[in-house]
């Protein structure tokens, strides 16, 4: 069986396509370091400039206000609240001018909880969150920003309370390891599955090219199909390898960050957000886009053995990423049990976060959840195309 | 050794193999013979299991039978086919090749290199087949098989675009093959050169096999069986049958005449030649049948 895994290491590592993905990845990934990364502009940044416009306006108004019993119920709210915003917002310039990053971290994230608490519990419709909420379409700003506000209340809580070395890439989240935690939010696991479908699209097929070279070989087919997904899980594995290109250029320029950075989780409770290590959140993506591997690929040897053929194998893959784009409603999870679709997980960073969660109003899309799901699938695809290569007259090719 | 039982395969309904029973012995070198398209691949395709006949078994060493996939791949052990040579993977080098094969049958890995030598592929070994001549890439896909080692070799055309010189080769090394107990089966269009080694040598006909020996009796025995006279016009033949009129006389469709004088004293066989150069038939030869002439006699039928 080893000899037959290298055997099909030689002729993945040595097939064109495979080559011209990881090139293709390479490319993107230089491409993101260099000239996407260094624009990116978080909604939450810091910004002196603003907070001190903001902490100036505010301290004329409670220096000029003269509350009355006419005075208006909103100009008291005002007078009420922006006391103790401000002090908030003092301490962060204060820690800025002397350059004490702690006492930045401590002053925003009692800022973002305070200011969360005032716009999302007494200040609706009166008090708003950061403009870069409210664009164009979003009927859901305001859960944004709450969801947001939340998130670097309990982020910022966590850089104060470690010991990481702190600074302002690292707040605005624009450290190589921050890099890759925002991209696991985003799109970067369904570069790897598709990544990992076109490796796998062909690898029982492939062998159609060589029939006479390949079919004689002592092995049987579903022994040959698991070294087929053995070597084709080595290659998704080693797409890290470009990436890791980009996170070194990132990390050359605006540092790497530490696993012991805080990662909020989200969870519906009294407390939305509980941090975990950078280190511990990496991992549990890891093992969950390993997982995502193992699926695609019993689901694409079930269908090249079912099939035999490389655009339904293209096709089934896709399906599964992109099905949730099709039906997904914010909230729909209040009215179903969303934990039981495997298309549901795709976004594996956003599921480990709880963003997704967040999205479908439900507490089930989990880790723990989603393995056993995909575990559940990938054994029920394996255990088919067990039972069909077993047959005496099935052929692989 | 390899058994064939009542082996049938039909295409369309067309009988491409009809009820063949054979055993090949080990120590064998045999032989398979018919023009294109008569079920030369077909028969070797079963043997392998790649095609399932409609009837029949194939039995290997007396116990093995493609019954399940595990007995497929002990089989498999046993039982290796040359592959095609438009099969090689042209982005790896041809030692890379040999040495997936050495690992998957987990044979000597000294063959590599010995068999490297013998068919001298040592100077373009290295390179990436796709860089290789036809020549080239047949030894390599020979090299393959002799690496694997297995009990039974099928050869498919194994001499397809090789020069005299590497035929004679690969004939030395099957020879050699066979006397390590090896049973090889080849198939090929290289007829002399078949005749010179193989010990058995079937023909293919309407889907049924033909072992040589039955078809022409005494095929294999060394004596004076046949003259062979290269053109003989229709009126010396008439004569000729005249003359020897227990003689069989029969005409092939490259224009040679086979006299067959197989028990005839030498007298006899010398009267034969003087009747030849007194019709002014200089072009003649004694010996036996060849298997070229026995190939144009069976398939004009």
């Amino acid at each position: 069986m080893w000899a037959y895994f290298k055997f099909e290491f030689i002729q993945f590592i040595s097939n064109r396509k495979n080559i011209a993905i990881y090139v293709i990845l390479l490319f993107f990934w230089c491409y993101y370091a260099l000239i996407i990364a260094p624009v990116y502009n978080p909604i939450e940044k810091v910004d002196e400039s603003e907070i001190e416009a903001r902490y100036l306006t505010r301290a004329e108004f409670l220096d000029n206000v003269v509350l009355t019993d006419g005075s208006h119920a909103l100009t008291r709210f005002a007078a009420a609240i922006y006391p103790e915003w401000n002090d908030y917002d003092k301490a962060r310039l204060d820690a800025i001018e002397h350059g004490k990053m702690e006492d930045y971290a401590e002053a925003t994230a009692k800022w973002y909880a305070y200011a969360d608490q005032m716009i999302f519990k007494s200040g609706r419709g009166v008090l708003f969150y950061n403009p870069g909420y409210y664009t164009y379409g979003n009927n859901y700003a305001t859960m944004d920003g709450h969801y947001a506000y939340s998130y670097s209340a309990s982020r910022f809580e966590g850089y104060a309370e470690a010991k990481s070395d702190l600074s302002i890439n690292v707040f605005e989240e624009r450290t190589a390891l921050q890099t890759l935690q925002r991209l696991l939010d985003s799109y970067l696991p369904i570069i790897l599955m598709i990544s990992c479908i076109l490796f796998t699209v062909d690898i029982v097929l492939k062998d159609r090219r060589n029939p006479t070279l390949v079919q004689g070989l002592p092995i049987s087919d579903w022994r040959k199909m698991l070294v087929k997904g053995g070597v084709s899980l080595l290659g998704c594995i080693l797409t890290i390898i470009p990436l890791s290109v980009g996170l070194l250029i990132i990390g050359s320029q605006n540092g790497f960050g530490d696993f012991a950075l805080p990662v909020p989780i989200y969870s519906a409770g009294e407390n939305l957000f509980t941090n975990v290590m950078m280190g511990e959140y990496l991992i549990q993506n890891m093992l969950f886009t390993i997982f995502w591997f193992l699926f695609i690929i019993s689901l694409l040897l079930l269908v090249s053995v079912m099939m035999k053929n490389e655009f339904v194998n293209l096709l089934a893959g896709c399906v599964f990423i992109f099905a949730e784009f099709i039906y997904f409603k914010r909230g729909m999870g209040a009215f179903g049990n969303v934990q039981w679709y495997p298309t549901n997980y795709v976004q594996v960073g956003q599921v480990i976060s709880g963003y997704r969660n967040y999205l479908y109003a439900t507490e089930s899309l989990t880790l723990g959840n989603g393995l056993t799901v995909m575990g559940l699938c990938t054994s029920i695809f394996l255990l088919i195309t067990f039972l069909i290569s077993n047959r005496r007259k099935f052929r692989l090719l | 050794m390899i058994e064939l039982k009542n082996i049938g395969v039909q295409f369309s309904g067309r009988d491409i193999l009809k009820d063949v029973s054979v055993i090949f012995n080990s120590g064998e070198i045999i032989g398979l013979v018919a023009p294109n398209g008569t079920g030369k691949s077909t028969l070797m395709n079963v043997i392998m299991n790649y095609l399932n006949p409609n009837s029949g078994k194939v039995i290997v060493n007396q116990e093995l039978e493609y019954t399940n996939k595990k007995s497929e791949v002990k089989i498999h052990q046993l039982v290796s086919m040359m592959p095609d040579q438009s099969d090689l993977y042209n982005q790896i080098s041809g030692r890379e090749h040999l040495k997936i094969y050495c690992l998957m049958w987990n044979s000597d890995p000294k063959l590599i290199e010995d068999t490297i030598n013998e068919l001298g592929m040592a100077s373009y070994i290295s390179k990436n087949t796709g860089t290789y001549s036809l020549g080239m890439r047949q030894r390599l896909c020979f090299a393959m098989q002799i690496v694997s080692d297995t009990q039974v070799m099928l050869m498919d055309e194994v001499m397809n675009g090789l020069d005299p010189t590497h035929v004679e080769l690969i004939s030395q090394i099957l020879v050699k093959k066979k006397s390590e107990g090896k049973t090889v089966i080849v198939a090929s269009h290289l007829l002399d050169n078949l005749e010179k080694y193989a010990d058995r040598i079937f023909f293919m006909k309407n889907g049924e096999l033909q072992l040589v020996n039955v078809i022409s009796p005494g095929f294999e025995e060394r004596s004076i069986t046949t003259v062979r006279v290269k053109e003989m016009p229709d009126t010396v033949k008439e004569k000729f049958s005249n003359a020897f009129s227990k003689t069989n006389v029969r005409s092939l469709p490259n224009g040679a005449t086979l006299l067959d004088v197989s028990g005839y004293e030498s007298g006899t066989v010398g009267s034969v030649a003087e009747f030849l150069k007194e019709n002014d038939i200089t072009e003649f030869s004694f010996g036996k049948v060849t298997l070229n002439d026995l190939y144009s006699l069976y398939y004009q039928e």
